[in-house]
């Protein structure tokens, strides 16, 4: 247990932040065009600085160099690409 | 990152308050949503609109509203939104899911009051939920005392209207209830400016008639031996719903269901064989409520099925198309909408029998009856649906609960052991 705990916290997430949502759903559709994996989240309050609440792309470690290439490839827009130990936790139990 | 914040400014909310919200609500839905394995690739429009929560939605009424149209905000499934529609108007559903507003309630309202009721009043009052800030009208309804006194604090701010629900279902009853739709279309004729013709209310109704056919196939799909979907994600499509424009609401729920018909004959489950199914009754889960969906999902069991205003009481039954004049209107609206069974009526034998049936239709092991903490009516109809279970045969467990993190341990543990008896 406590093993899976470590290794789960070790895991990095990706979170592509974008000026706005149209920028977002275009990289997503994209994203879904080359087969690439992605999902849309709410973005962690911690790494939005001033900004409102809105969507970003989470990618997981396996998947971010094959995301990077494709958005490079494509010249899709962001704002940025912020990297971050796994927050989700299913066990947490805390709601909102 | 859409900057929302002019908008929150303008809209005269409590941007600090707020932000607190804004803290939470990312980290519950990816513990909740995002840690979830083979969501079917629709869900990626509701993921959206959370991400977006008060910003996107709000950003398209307040542009309605320059173009003249007026929004509606409501608190219970027996407002007919067809009337509303009718008159070029839009119907929005207000804040109450949280415990994030219910502090802001209990300032004003006892303790003693349910939570749905006290978060309402706390949004509203503390300035966090641009919904109730955005709404021209607030529609109440006799639903319960509890409302009903909470709807008289609302209206020291904000017009408020209250239709007055019969509380049996008597022929005089159907009578009163349709002369309280004619009334309130007058009312909604009032402050739109717009007349409510034959003609618009049949469109309205065939609006809103989709919206309900597109949510019985989603939840349609969830009948089938492997499910195609969880119940979480069911839930948060039908939460959002009542906020939704109705049209788009039913293209994004039937995009949803050809990718669910697609799934069950595929084979593709996102629950492994033998997971226990579970159909919840009882009283409604507004967004963001998903504390019960996730403790079940997460003890080895699955909800197929919700008997609430947030499941089958918002789409089941469809209103007559084929009326011509506003009376027979008004009467097919009324027909359809005493169809629901709340437990506000007495007595209510049609929810027992409606549970009795989806439990059979949605092949349940298991009845979770849930009701929310103060909420009288619900929590003593659970005697009879409890016997009646019990008398089908089929196990039930009774829950009360609110909307605080705090039982959520005792809750699971409960849960686990009703699941492991199943067998």
């Amino acid at each position: 247990m406590t093993e899976d705990k470590k290794s789960e916290k070790r895991k990095l997430n990706y979170y592509i932040l974008f000026e706005n949502y149209t920028h977002g759903l275009a990289l997503d559709k994209i994203l879904k065009e080359e087969g690439l994996k992605s999902r849309i989240a709410p973005t962690p309050r911690s790494i939005q600085g001033k900004l409102s609440c809105g969507m970003s792309l989470l990618v997981q470690e396996e998947d971010i160099d094959g995301v990077r290439e494709c958005i490079e490839r494509r010249k899709a827009r962001y704002y940025s690409i912020v990297e971050m130990e796994c927050q989700i936790n299913p066990n947490r139990n805390v709601f909102c | 990152m859409s900057d929302y914040v002019k908008m929150w400014e303008d809209l005269g909310m409590d941007l600090e308050t707020h932000d607190a919200l804004c803290q939470v609500l990312p980290t519950a839905f990816g513990d909740v949503y995002l840690s979830q394995e083979n969501r079917p690739e629709g869900m990626g429009f509701w993921d959206f609109v959370v991400s977006e929560i008060h910003g996107i939605r709000p950003a398209e009424l307040i542009e309605a509203q320059k173009n003249g149209q007026k929004v509606f905000g409501t608190f219970c499934v027996y407002v007919p939104d067809e009337v509303v529609i009718a008159a070029n108007g839009i119907v929005t559903g207000l804040c109450g899911g949280s415990q994030f507003w219910v502090p802001g309630g209990e300032k004003v309202l006892p303790k003693n009051t349910c939570p749905l009721i006290k978060a309402s009043v706390g949004a509203r009052l503390d300035r966090t939920c641009p919904f109730f800030r955005i709404a021209d009208m607030y529609v109440g309804e006799t639903t319960c005392d509890g409302k009903k006194k909470a709807y008289e604090i609302l209206a020291e701010d904000v017009p408020v209207h209250v239709m007055d629900m019969p509380q049996m279902k008597r022929a005089e009853d159907y009578d009163k209830w349709a002369h309280e739709i004619e009334k309130f279309a007058g009312v909604v004729e009032g402050l739109t400016g717009n007349k409510v013709t034959p003609e618009k209310l049949n469109e309205a109704i065939k609006i809103v008639n989709n919206k309900r056919k597109a949510l019985k196939r989603v939840y349609d799909a969830r009948k089938a031996d492997k499910l195609p979907i969880s119940g979480k994600d069911a839930l948060l499509m039908m939460q959002i719903a009542f906020f939704d424009d109705p049209v788009r609401c039913a293209e994004m729920c039937n995009k949803l269901a050809d990718e669910l018909d697609q799934r069950i004959k595929d084979g593709v489950s996102v629950f492994p064989e033998g997971t226990k199914r579970i159909l919840l009754t009882g009283t409604p889960l507004a967004i963001p409520n998903w504390k019960l969906h996730h403790i079940i999902e997460t003890s080895g069991a699955a909800v197929v099925c919700e008997e609430m205003c947030t499941g089958t009481r918002y789409f089941e039954n469809l209103v007559d198309e084929t009326q011509t004049t506003l009376e027979g209107q008004y009467k097919a609206l009324t027909d359809r909408y005493m169809k629901n069974n709340c437990a506000c009526f007495t007595p209510n034998t049609g929810r027992i029998d409606d549970i009795i049936r989806l439990a059979k239709e949605y092949k349940v092991d298991g009845v979770i009856d849930v009701n929310l903490k103060f909420c009288s009516i619900y929590d003593t109809e659970g005697f009879f649906v409890e016997r009646a279970l019990k008398e089908a045969g089929i196990p039930v467990l009774g829950i009360e609960t609110d909307y605080t993190d705090s039982d959520a341990e005792q809750l699971k543990t409960r849960i686990e052991a009703f699941v492991e008896m199943l067998g």
